[in-house]
């Protein structure tokens, strides 16, 4: 190339950064996390950050990360129709298997627990939309903090095994999932995910118990599916119907929400909308502190211990760095016993605060393949406000 | 020692298998909503499928935003809201839930 071409492309390239950076009134930060619990007690749950009653919204604070399993009164619930079965009768509740099988199945839980191989997965179960509140401007879409999630012990059967009962047809290439949520008029679309059975492994199982117990009625009692890795709009709840197909069926929940524009930041700007979208599937790798607040008084020269967790799409944490000085420099975390790769991983760090004042506290998760959380303000803006996983950043005062 | 672990053990199982025996009730939760000049019509277009607080929490918007909201509703999730009713929750969510900005 000669030297004056290449004066061209540079200042070309350098025009399309520039012109990229002021089209981005799209900006990120840290997202908000100052809203408090209700005093409003949803069934079988504790108080937690309310945003609707219908459908049921419901965020868990941050001080309860710091342990590997969020427990089940607190574990956050989000539902997308407003008509929700309010009683279920486990001993008649069935789900059906049809579509491109050769054998239609009616399963009901006794089935369940007894015809099929019982087994456990740990995993995270994270809204895609957790943590929008960092984007702005504000993308349509409940304005989540970070505690849209929570990682529990599922036991159920494998999705697998179900299937291999009722029987797979030849051409069998997609599987959809239905729950009983309803909306209120009948056009309204059905909140119906599709997956392509490629996708599924052993881990995909249909569960009905949680941390030990059953499904909580919110949490999507009695069977909702698991899928470790994913984000939680394909873990369907109150699982009613599983329908193998052989094409993609176009659906609103799959082809308009729960997308991200199909470029390699998985980002745009409000002015200039990416063509293309793909759809969220795998998480990214992402932690948060459960460990002191925002806002936090910490005593000069305690010993204080940051407590939060990290997980990722199941690839495995790696390591969790802390920073305390404003990511000048980094320290490792150590990392509490491995729940499994689809499980959080709790971290811990003791420091002891030696200047008095205004202190940051930073952490930042890499995952097995060396992938790091980023700073939020290098995170691309999207319309829909998803996959979020900045470097969280606790300011706490030192007295 | 024994009995006591079996007693434990009972009172478990059956707590295990109690939790929705009967029908469970989401509770009411009185959002507050401002009142303003076409809140009967948000209140009967809007309030069939989701609560105020779905409306609260997007914060100050501007009314291109809201006109979207109130479309992508209409649409996508099949409100039988009118032409006329549109226009009117438009209004109603730009005057009390708007940043000032038509755009």
């Amino acid at each position: 190339m000669k030297r004056r071409d290449f004066f061209k492309t540079s200042i070309a390239a350098s025009a399309a950064v520039l012109g990229s950076t002021s089209l981005a009134a799209g900006e990120t930060h840290q997202p908000n996390e100052t809203r408090k619990v209700s005093k409003y007690a949803f069934p079988e749950k504790r108080p937690l950050i309310t945003y609707s009653d219908r459908p049921p919204l419901l965020e868990t604070p941050l001080s309860v990360f710091t342990e590997e399993f969020t427990p089940n009164d607190q574990f956050f619930v989000r539902w997308h129709l407003p008509d929700i079965p309010t009683y279920i009768d486990p001993d008649t509740y069935t789900i059906h298997i049809n579509g491109f099988v050769k054998k239609e199945l009616k399963i009901s839980i006794a089935d369940l627990k007894r015809d099929f191989e019982q087994v456990e997965v740990n995993a995270v179960v994270q809204c895609g939309g957790n943590s929008r509140s960092a984007f702005t401007p504000i993308p349509g879409g409940i304005q989540w903090g970070s505690g849209a999630m929570g990682c529990a012990r599922w036991k159920g059967v494998r999705l697998k095994d179900i299937l291999d009962k009722a029987g797979l047809l030849e051409g069998a290439k997609w599987i959809g999932f239905n729950g009983r949520e309803k909306a209120a008029y009948y056009k309204t679309p059905n909140f119906v995910r599709e997956l392509e059975l490629d996708e599924l492994d052993d881990h995909v199982i249909v569960a009905y118990e949680m941390n030990g117990e059953d499904l909580p009625y919110l949490n999507g009692y009695p069977l909702r599916l698991v899928l470790p890795g994913y984000y939680s709009d394909s873990w369907v709840k109150m699982l009613s119907n599983i329908t193998v197909t052989d094409k993609y069926k176009s659906l609103f929940f799959m082809d308009k929400a729960y997308r991200v524009p199909d470029n390699e930041c998985e980002c745009e700007t409000p002015e200039n909308k990416a063509k293309k979208t793909k759809p969220i599937t795998i998480m990214n790798v992402k932690s948060v502190i459960g460990y002191p607040e925002n806002g936090a008084k910490i005593y000069h020269n305690s010993q204080v211990v940051v407590r939060g967790v990290a997980w990722d799409g199941g690839y495995g944490i790696h390591k969790v760095l802390i920073s305390i000085d404003d990511g000048k420099t980094w320290e490792e975390a150590t990392l509490k016993e491995d729940m499994g790769r689809y499980a959080y991983r709790a971290f811990l760090f003791g420091f002891k605060p030696k200047k008095y004042g205004k202190l940051n506290i930073m952490a930042k998760a890499v995952n097995s393949l060396g992938e790091e959380q980023p700073l939020s303000k290098d995170i691309g803006w999207n319309r829909g406000g998803y996959k979020y996983n900045g470097i969280q950043v606790v300011n706490v005062e030192v007295v | 020692m024994m009995k006591k672990i079996i007693l434990l053990t009972a009172l478990s199982i059956s707590a295990l298998f109690a939790q929705v025996k009967s029908s469970v009730e989401v509770p009411y939760i009185p959002f507050e909503i401002k009142m303003g000049k076409g809140f009967s019509t948000v209140q009967a277009d809007c309030l069939m499928c989701h609560s105020f607080g779905y409306i609260i929490n997007q914060g100050p918007q501007s009314r291109k935003f809201w006109r979207g909201k109130v479309n992508k509703m209409i649409e996508e999730f099949k409100a039988p809201i009118d032409k006329k009713d549109a226009k009117i929750i438009e209004n109603y969510l730009f005057e009390n839930y708007g940043n000032g900005k038509e755009q």
